[in-house]
């Protein structure tokens, strides 16, 4: 480990760390810190007020409160991070046995830590004080036994869910034992949640010590801890409330530093956390700073259903601002099927959200651009204009949209039938039955076998294919001007996919120029299948856009020609040699970081074709005739 | 000569308990899957979601216990060998996962990742084992460098390049790919497809390549297996499998599949319905339910693989089709 490793590290932590170190060298350090003697009396004096010799006043037996405080603090935490180690070690250990092995000691874990967990913590406390007689020893003993079933449990709910991770089992198929598994691969990975049950042990601890002391189990006086001193301060509050402060300030002081030191420590040993809360934040008001609305040029063409214009969406993250539309302009219209295809992070989910105003809150930003819909009165409406309220009449009456995982956009404890009628009586006045009758109709009308059963389901209950007839239907309640479909068959099968794929295009034939469709993927032979016309993104740019026959045959950008060249394609294998190993054309490197910077053409590092003026300016999306338009300056070339 | 991998009627059932009160039922994942592996042999496996094909990937392996059925390695009892055998055939037979962010413990750096090989097996340490995790990783086209980054630093495709170079450290005979390309964009698939490739031959290996994808098994395998609901449908060479497919399902999943060229497809056949339930398959062939060519025979008997040309098997009685 380098030492430059230690330093980030220790600056990561930094002030909940010492502020800890702090706290434990006064414990440590008691004799040399405390004036006096913590336990020798001066009836004289007491309840003295705060002077030079009692910084802090006296208590009821004329005892410096300073030099308890100080002496208590060895009680207090050493009782606490004694158990709370002691727990943690047993806890851990029978919560990765458990999880890990289950069976006969999963059983064994859980029934232990239940029984542990049915006694009243003070009846417990009660029976061993009464067995061991009371001390700090008794004390750290009950407090140990306490506290092991809750690492336990937080153990072994993190090796059930861990355990079946990919890396564990690939730790495993190269030939490791239980032992490695166990602390190599899955102990580091459930450290976080281990270290957070840690903190709130030890505060709860501190806090459990003080209790009993109060009560008479724990600490036996006069021997100073915080507990005791609380219980004393009770008697004479009314005369001196400042004795009952000092010692609550100490134990809230103490908590939250360890609270904190546990936080930044579980935050620090995570290789992947990186960037702050603050980082966020100042980040989103340089993207809010952002912001500047140009008017859109010109009026929209009546078969224009759709105008998007110079769309500039940011996602603000902690390290950074990403790009993640980029200057987006075209149009859909009425009736056409627009597929709009890209690799993750082109930006194509991106546009589509951000037309529809959904995007991720507070991280996401239109910054720019305008985006107009011709509504179903005939009005031109501006969305990006829009308050949410206003967006809500226009989402799923005028807009629907669908998803990739229908689970996720439909609600799970809900029945199917009752989330269509809520979406249909959303924007029509229509009383039950009526919408109950035509959230029937929608069912059968895509195609669901028995749309009567169907409705009285959850969503769970129906197959991925169904949900997505589901989805679909629940998106055509009230007819909208534009169905946004957001990969809507990539978490299906093939069969399944040949089925939905073949549905929409079924819905769209029965009312020619209804329905226009904005057909999100990453799948080309999807796009070949579905799509009127094309747009390719990257980067958050639209790179090529052509109608769908001519894209394929001719792509007019290198991006869109080694997309097409990279899709494995049918051999007709019979007049191929088997033997002969075929070479699948490639795009060589990876996608661009769009949080950074960046000069030229976007694609320029992965371009068999750049030249120096592809890395100097960022060439413009031209038209290039026959209503297609490239953002390549070599476009003629191709 | 005797194949590297020999599969016998391998069967995993799941039970199930439906509700509290509810029957005790099986899920049948694999249900009765046998098949060899030449040495240095590809064999694509492939079918859709809850055709068990995973299923067979990690009990060939033993990373689950099959129900039963057999499986030898090299001549060697795969499911009944004790843990010292099973560790010294884990050298010899790896597996490449589809995940490439679940399948790389995040908190290790890239060295320990695949170093952990090394300690495990005790082979190379310190300098030594720095050397051969850097030859690695210029095997899988990364530089030597990044040995000392964590897994979040780098992309999806890189990813599986570190998986790949960990499947490989131990020098193996055989790797079970379960979906390796599955996660990845259309562009690093193919940079990934071709590295395996290139690997298998230089190195010799024999795979298992699982996916659901045909256009992407036909790009790697010499031959390939079809499963449905935990049943082999067909078994042929990829050209005859392609060119000619002799189960219904094989034909319906060739045809489902988009191609990419607009107005290719003008005949497509499109399956009725969804899979059939798993604790409840229908009798007979579990295909029936869905086959456009099903007939009243079909539910009677298990249909038995029967031989259709050179390599040639599938499962369907009907000679009359296809």
């Amino acid at each position: 480990m380098t030492s430059a490793f230690d330093l980030a590290f220790l600056r990561r932590i930094g002030w909940p760390l010492a502020a800890v170190c702090l706290i434990l060298l006064v414990a440590v350090l008691a004799p040399l810190l405390a004036p006096h003697d913590p336990i020798r009396m001066d009836v004289v004096n007491r309840l003295g007020t705060p002077n030079w010799l009692h910084p802090l006043g006296q208590d009821e037996y004329g005892r410096d409160i300073l030099s308890r405080l100080v002496y208590g603090a060895r009680v207090s935490l050493s009782v606490a991070l004694l158990s709370a180690t002691i727990a943690a070690c047993i806890g851990i250990v029978a919560g990765l046995i458990g999880g890990y092995f289950g069976g006969v000691s999963e059983l064994l874990t859980l029934r232990v830590v239940d029984i542990v967990l049915c006694f009243p913590p003070m009846l417990l406390a009660l029976l061993v004080v009464t067995m061991l007689g009371p001390g700090m020893e008794t004390l750290t003993l009950v407090l140990s036994i306490l506290f092991i079933p809750g690492f336990a449990r937080v153990t072994y709910g993190e090796v059930l869910s861990t355990k079946n991770q990919e890396y564990v089992e690939a730790t495993r198929a190269l030939g490791a034992g239980s032992a490695r598994i166990l602390f190599g691969a899955i102990l580091p990975n459930i450290v976080g949640p281990i270290l957070v049950q840690f903190s709130l042990t030890v505060a709860s601890a501190i806090v459990l010590e003080s209790g009993l002391s109060f009560l008479g189990l724990g600490v036996v006086p006069p021997a100073p801890s915080w507990g005791l001193m609380i219980r004393g301060a009770r008697g004479y509050m009314e005369q001196a409330p400042m004795g009952l402060l000092w010692p609550c300030l100490a134990l809230v002081l103490t908590i939250w530093s360890i609270n904190q030191l546990c936080d930044s420590f579980r935050d620090a040993v995570d290789p992947r956390s990186g960037g702050s809360t603050r980082g966020f934040w100042t980040n989103l008001r340089a993207v809010l700073g952002m912001s500047s609305r140009a008017a859109p040029s010109g009026a929209v063409a009546p078969e224009v259903v759709l105008a998007v214009e110079g769309l500039k969406t940011r996602i603000v993250t902690p390290t950074g601002v990403v790009r993640a539309v980029d200057d987006v302009s075209f149009q859909v219209r009425r009736g056409e099927t627009v597929a709009v295809v890209g690799e993750s992070g082109s930006g194509k989910s991106m546009t589509g959200l951000s037309i529809m105003g959904l995007l991720p809150q507070p991280a996401g930003r239109v910054i720019g651009g305008s985006v107009r819909l011709a509504t179903k009165d005939g009005r031109i409406v501006e969305l990006t204009d829009l308050d949410e309220p206003a967006l809500r009449k226009i989402r799923g009456e005028q807009v629907a949209m669908i998803f990739q995982e229908p689970m996720t956009s439909l609600n799970p404890v809900h029945k199917v039938g009752t989330q269509i009628v809520e979406a249909i009586q959303a924007h029509r006045a229509m009383d039950n039955a009526a919408a109950q009758a035509r959230a029937k109709a929608l069912l059968e009308h895509v195609g669901i076998p028995d749309p009567a059963r169907c409705l009285g389901e959850f969503p769970h209950q129906l197959s991925g294919g169904m949900r997505q007839r589901a989805m679909i239907a629940m998106a055509l309640s009230c007819e909208p001007k534009l169905l946004i479909a957001d990969e809507p068959t990539t978490a299906l099968d093939v069969t399944i996919q040949a089925q939905i794929l073949e549905l929409l295009r079924a819905l769209q034939r029965e009312h020619p120029g209804s329905m226009s469709v904005m057909f999100v993927t990453h799948n080309l032979g999807v796009v070949a299948e579905m799509a009127d016309r094309v747009l390719v993104m990257y980067a958050g740019q639209i790179v090529e856009e052509a109608d769908v026959a001519t894209i394929f045959a001719r792509p007019r950008h290198p991006y869109t020609r080694g997309l097409l060249d990279s899709v494995p394609k049918p051999s007709h294998a019979a007049d191929t040699d088997a033997s002969a190993r075929r070479r699948l054309a490639t795009i060589p490197g990876t996608v661009p970081n769009l949080a950074l910077d960046r000069v030229g053409c976007a694609f320029a590092p992965r371009c068999a074709m750049a030249l120096d003026a592809c890395r100097q300016g960022d060439p413009p999306l031209v038209d290039v005739g026959g209503g297609r338009r490239s953002r390549c300056l070599r476009w003629s070339e191709l | 000569m005797s194949p590297l991998l020999e599969v016998d009627d391998l069967v995993k059932h799941y039970p199930v308990r439906k509700g509290l009160f509810g029957a005790r039922k099986v899920v049948r994942a694999v249900d009765g899957v046998s098949f060899t592996i030449g040495k240095g042999e590809v064999v694509g496996l492939v079918g859709e979601s809850g055709s068990g094909k995973t299923t067979v990937g990690r009990a060939v392996l033993r990373l689950i216990e099959p129900t039963s059925g057999a499986v030898r390695f090299e001549g060697q009892d795969v499911l009944t060998a004790d843990p010292a055998t099973l560790r010294a055939l884990r050298r010899r037979m790896q597996i490449v996962f589809q995940d490439p962010y679940g399948s790389l413990n995040p908190r290790k750096r890239v060295e320990d990742l695949i170093g952990e090989a090394y300690d495990i097996h005790g082979i190379a340490a310190g300098s030594e084992r720095r050397d051969r995790v850097g030859e690695l990783l210029r095997l899988v086209g990364l530089p030597a460098e990044h040995m000392r980054r964590f897994p979040h630093e780098f992309s999806g495709g890189q990813r599986q390049r570190i998986g790949i170079a960990r499947a490989i450290a131990l020098d193996p005979t055989f790797i079970v790919a379960d979906e390796p390309v599955s996660a990845l964009d259309v562009s690093i698939q193919g940079q990934v497809l071709n590295l395996l490739a290139d690997l298998q031959e230089r190195l010799g290996l024999a795979m298992l390549f699982i996916s659901h994808d045909l256009s992407v098994i036909e790009y790697v395998s010499n031959r390939v297996i079809v499963m449905y609901l935990g049943r082999v449908m067909e078994i042929a060479p990829s050209r005859a499998l392609y060119s000619r497919p002799r189960h219904p399902y094989t034909e319906a999943l060739l045809s489902a599949a988009p191609v990419a060229e607009p107005g290719a497809k003008q005949k497509r056949i499109i399956l009725k319905g969804d899979l059939p339930s798993r604790t409840d398959p229908p009798s007979g062939c579990v295909f029936r339910t869905r086959c456009p060519y099903a007939i009243a025979d079909c539910a009677a008997v298990v249909p038995p693989l029967r031989s259709v040309g050179t390599d040639h098997q599938t499962a369907c009685i009907r000679e009359d089709i296809l």
